[in-house]
């Protein structure tokens, strides 16, 4: 048989298992043993036993439920209020105002957290309510916060990072310096926009709050204090190379603890909850993972990804062709999808197809977390239109259609970043050296 | 034996939650003791063996609590009768996926004990010790989805769904990556 129909069949079996609602970890282990079961002569049982155990019992992947963790203690702090309350004396001057707490809001939170949903149901629930009492627009603020609140995962440290590291089997510490310019570049462009439409509606821009002096402005950021440390901590280690991914995390969770105790947030009950939540999430990854791996290990045993690497090699496709076809892929995934989910799912085939193209496998982890982030807000799977339309009632699609100017920036970034690799690869090539 | 089981899922997504605990008390005992020149090389095969623990245990726990992610897409639009239906059938194709891997988990470590394999790497334990948790973990994981199995037969709706809906209804999104 056809190589590339048993892979045509594999895909078609997942479609009908996903659709049919088997979950996602298992439907990826069915789909790896079919393959190994019919087309090879390996025994599915010991590789099932083995892709389990050594996807898991992995050092480097330890970093995953530490990360998750942090975000789940300052997510239960009064960390956002304080943000809020920081960033809001030096925005007065700026085009658009206190709109800009979103995106700086989404951006700080980022590099705390490596959660979207998380990152939008923190900031949304401070800045929301506070916008809209002060007569902000409020289909701006509700598709910036949307939008802004995917810089979660586009901004170290990140959960999505950890896991497209984890399955392209690349260093955690590099993709996570790839993702900082991007992100300040995506912080940027939504800022712009938002400065742009404020000079374009003078009128729906409410009046500036009363002014106040240097020195107040001063004290009142004063409450940001704890969590610039904090993020200054996570980055200098990362960048100074003094630990590993995954002590860097476990020394995240000691300062959040210490912040969130610091704040008066730190109860047995809040510390109990983070930590069955993180055990939760964490656990629902890794099962994704090792069923991926599964299914990775019976793509080496079939040869499909190579000789699908061949087969779109041999259509000579220029690279730029390439990444226009996957973009296209990546965004109807993204429709029923999960992040996790598309990224361990497509790994197996299409890593080994972008590298024979001549891509980094770090800058196609960077462009991958963008898609990712757009997934998000693109209806009708989109956790952060969920948790938006938890927060305002609204339907996802008016959400999403007041998200659509900010997923054009994302585009835009997409677009830069193609057309300029080094926005990238700049800065994981100084800190650690071209390669690795 | 309804708040057993429940007790039981419970349980051991408690012990999970420890490990995790666990790895970041070691991970930052080992970068105090490395600035001390303490060997501690054999700190990160126990770090990779609580990262499996953590997950093993916890996921019958998880998997009742609606963490998986499936596509819901198809589902929500359905007819309760025909949602039905296809919960039934992604259950039992569920219960038997789980039953082999269940099956493999134990039959590996099982081997691994009998023939007193060692672990590779800085700590040569038998290795049937962190298997454990993929064994029992697994075998507690077949429990929770016959447990669902056997509540949506009966005409119930899954637990899974209903812990999804009540969580959010909350506005809490905290298990959304």
């Amino acid at each position: 048989m056809d190589i590339l129909l048993v892979g045509g069949l594999l895909l078609l079996v997942m479609m009908v298992l996903l659709a049919g609602g088997v979950w996602i970890a298992m439907t990826l282990a069915i789909c790896g043993w079919i393959g190994q079961a019919f087309f090879t002569n390996t025994s599915p049982g010991n590789n099932l036993f083995s892709s389990f155990w050594e996807s898991n019992a992995s050092w480097e992947l330890a970093a995953l439920p530490l990360f998750i963790w942090m975000g789940e203690i300052l997510f239960r702090t009064r960390l956002s209020e304080d943000m809020f309350e920081g960033l809001r004396p030096w925005l007065n001057r700026v085009p658009g105002r206190l709109m800009h707490t979103t995106i700086l809001g989404c951006g700080i939170f980022g590099s705390v957290s490596g959660s979207s949903a998380a990152t939008c149901a923190t900031i949304a629930k401070v800045a929301l309510p506070q916008l809209l009492k002060r007569g902000y627009n409020e289909q701006l603020a509700i598709g910036s916060l949307a939008t802004a609140g995917t810089l979660g995962i586009l901004i170290p440290p990140s959960i999505t990072m950890v896991v497209y590291a984890v399955a392209a089997d690349a260093s955690i510490i590099r993709i996570f310096l790839a993702g900082f310019l991007p992100g300040f570049l995506l912080m940027a462009l939504f800022s712009g926009y938002i400065m742009w439409w404020s000079l374009r509606h003078p009128d729906l821009v409410p009046p500036a709050d009363p002014p106040t002096t240097f020195m107040e402005k001063i004290r009142r950021s004063g409450s940001l204090l704890p969590c610039t440390a904090l993020i200054i901590f996570v980055v200098w280690v990362l960048i100074a190379g003094y630990a590993t991914a995954t002590e860097c995390a476990a020394y995240g969770v000691l300062g959040s603890l210490g912040l969130a105790a610091w704040s008066r947030s730190l109860t047995w009950a809040n510390f109990c909850e983070a930590l069955m939540g993180t055990t939760r999430t964490s656990c629902m990854i890794m099962f994704i993972l090792a069923g991926a791996a599964f299914l990775t290990k019976t793509m080496a045993f079939t040869g499909i990804p190579r000789e699908l690497a061949e087969w779109v090699t041999a259509m000579q496709l220029s690279p730029l062709a390439l990444i226009a076809v996957l973009t296209v892929v990546y965004l109807i995934l993204g429709t029923a999808l999960d992040g996790i989910s598309m990224i361990v799912l497509t790994s197996a085939v299409v890593l080994p197809m972008i590298q024979k193209a001549g891509f980094d496998l770090i800058w196609f982890g960077i462009f991958i977390v963008l898609l990712v982030e757009i997934a998000e807000v693109t209806p009708p799977v989109g956790f952060n239109l969920f948790v938006l339309q938890n927060m305002t009632g609204k339907d996802s699609n008016v959400i999403a259609k007041a998200a659509l100017p900010f997923f054009g920036c994302l585009v835009v970034c997409i677009v830069l970043i193609t057309v300029f690799p080094q926005i990238v690869t700049i800065l994981p090539d100084l800190i650690m050296g071209k390669g690795g | 034996m309804r708040r057993f089981l429940d007790r039981l899922y419970l349980a051991s997504a408690a012990l999970g939650a420890t490990f995790i605990l666990l790895i970041m008390l070691l991970m930052i005992g080992q970068s105090v003791a490395r600035e001390f020149g303490v060997r501690t090389g054999a700190i990160n095969d126990i770090v990779a063996w609580f990262c499996a623990a953590a997950s093993f245990f916890a996921m019958a726990h998880a998997f009742k609590h609606g963490d998986f992610v499936r596509v819901t897409l198809l589902l929500d639009s359905l007819s309760p009768r025909t949602r039905r239906a296809l919960e039934i059938s992604s259950l039992s194709l569920a219960s038997v996926a789980v039953a082999y891997l269940a099956f493999w988990a134990n039959r590996f470590t099982y081997e691994s004990w009998l023939f007193e394999e060692k672990a590779q790497g800085l700590l040569p334990l038998p290795i049937w010790i962190p298997q454990a948790s993929f064994a029992l973990g697994s075998l507690l994981l077949l429990v929770a989805v016959l447990d669902e199995l056997v509540l949506v037969l009966r005409g119930q709706k899954p637990s899974y769904v209903t812990a999804v809906e009540q969580r959010h209804a909350q506005g809490d999104f905290s298990s959304d990556i």
